[in-house]
């Protein structure tokens, strides 16, 4: 046997090993989606691809059609679990996401299973996994799996026009444990609104910065979490813990769920001096 | 890495281009061919719609071909060619062909000679409720590939390239081929 031959047989076998854990998701009027048995009894697909508020019918890869609940979502990063009872459908086998490596071999999944493949093309700052695939019509919240079958990340043409793009196996794996944990997916807030700004050299220089760009506050909401630790209107954010912000995205992908009641260091620049402001990421409230 | 684990993606194509030809028309590129079985040509029923046309050999020879049968549901269409020394594909077992496998499609899109595209099999099945089966493949085909041989890692023909949809490659899953070939050979 050759080596393409060999290689083929493992595109096959990794197919058929993954698409095991996947489900046809009908969450939305026309085109159904993808999940993907996480856990036992929890099915991770796309937040985007999942319409209703409750109860949605799933299908699983022995044909049956399943009855799932809404069971929490995190539009941040685009994914939305659902809980329910699917004795016999096994459970996906999941990598480390952070051992994936630009020009590694991938599979996507979609329920069927239908399969496409390509390559990692960039993991960027980690937050997402960037692919050279396509992705069909309906492989929205479906597996992303390596060579040996294990996935990977979730597949979501939902969080971009430009670029297909995966969310990590370890994202959704925090999103999954907060989910079990509290019970529910909480969303992490700080109260404040925020535009780009861009850093004057003297600045970057004097506090060594290598970023071009930070986020300047707007406004501050009333008794929020930002307000409790004194941020106010003028103030640049620079960084949150280890993470520095550049734009407004940065800090919305900051602020994970699992980060919910953590006390972290904002740096700030407030007329130009630098200065360290404690922030306890707050829970979103619900709207009234 | 070593590079005896790069897999050989260049002599599989350089077998297929042995196996695929042109069908002409008058100089004019209709599609692409398979030779198969021994004296004739298996193409498209869409590629050949008069009862003659010409195919040209990787060797450059051109033979007159005849059109012994077409079957415009199946888009199929089997021409039998005169030549001495032709080639002819090797066929994959029937049906074995899995979701995710390896799958090379050698063609002459927009008149590229013996241009060669690799994916997998994304589905086999229909693409539309109560459609007839295909095999799906996650690769790229252009007017000009069609009746060409989809194949896979080993240079075997599992199906005939049929027509794009979408960025989908349709191709004439083997069996209904070679049951067209029975028919048409009778």
């Amino acid at each position: 046997m050759n080596g393409l031959q060999s290689l083929s047989n493992d595109l096959a076998a990794a197919v058929e090993r993954a698409g095991r854990a996947v489900f046809a998701v009908n969450g939305r009027a026309r085109l159904g989606s993808t999940g993907v048995h996480w856990r036992p009894g929890l099915v991770v697909t796309a937040d985007h691809t999942v319409h209703v508020e409750e109860e949605v019918t799933i299908t699983g890869p022995d044909g049956r059609a399943l009855t799932a609940r809404v069971a929490g979502r995190d539009p941040t990063i685009d994914v939305a679990v659902l809980k329910v009872d699917a004795p016999g459908v096994a459970v996906a086998e999941i990598a480390d996401s952070d051992a994936v490596r630009v020009g590694h071999i991938v599979l996507a999944l979609g329920a069927g299973p239908r399969a496409s493949w390509g390559v990692v093309s960039s993991v960027g700052d980690k937050q997402m996994l960037h692919l050279d695939l396509t992705l069909y019509p309906g492989f929205s919240g479906g597996p992303l799996v390596d060579a040996q079958g294990r996935v990977v990340g979730i597949n979501t043409s939902g969080a971009s026009r430009h670029w297909r793009l995966a969310i990590p196996a370890a994202a959704v794996s925090r999103v999954v444990d907060e989910l079990q944990r509290r019970g529910r997916i909480p969303r992490a807030y700080l109260g404040v609104s925020t535009q780009p700004v861009r850093l004057p050299e003297p600045v970057r220089q004097r506090l060594n910065l290598d970023q071009q760009t930070a986020v300047i506050v707007v406004e501050v909401q009333a008794e929020s979490p930002a307000a409790a630790a004194g941020l106010t209107i003028g103030d640049v954010i620079v960084s949150l813990g280890a993470t520095r912000i550049a734009d407004p995205t940065d800090l919305k992908s900051a602020l994970r769920p699992d980060r919910v009641g953590e006390r972290i260091t904002a740096l700030v620049l407030r007329g130009g001096e630098p200065k360290d402001l404690q922030v306890t990421v707050g829970e979103r409230p619900k709207r009234t | 890495m070593s590079v005896q684990s790069v897999p050989d993606i260049a002599g599989l194509a350089e077998h297929l281009r042995g196996v695929t030809v042109e069908v002409t028309d008058a100089g004019d590129l209709l599609g692409s061919g398979v030779l198969w079985p021994a004296g004739c040509v298996v193409t498209n029923a869409h590629v050949v719609r008069r009862p003659e046309a010409t195919v040209r050999l990787v060797d450059g020879r051109c033979l007159r071909a005849r059109v012994l049968a077409r079957d415009v549901d199946a888009d199929l269409a089997l021409l039998g060619v005169l030549g001495t020394g032709l080639a002819a594909a090797t066929l994959a077992e029937p049906d074995t062909v899995r979701i995710g496998s390896f799958v090379a499609a050698v063609g002459h899109p927009y008149g590229l000679r013996g241009a060669l595209s690799a994916g997998i099999v994304c589905a086999i099945g229909p693409i539309e409720r109560n459609g007839r089966p295909w095999i799906q493949a996650d690769l790229r085909l252009a007017p000009g590939s069609s009746g060409g041989p989809l194949a896979d890692a080993a240079g075997r023909i599992v199906g005939v390239n049929s027509r794009a949809a979408g960025s989908l490659a349709l191709a004439v899953p083997l069996s209904v081929v070679a049951r067209f070939v029975e028919t048409a050979r009778v």
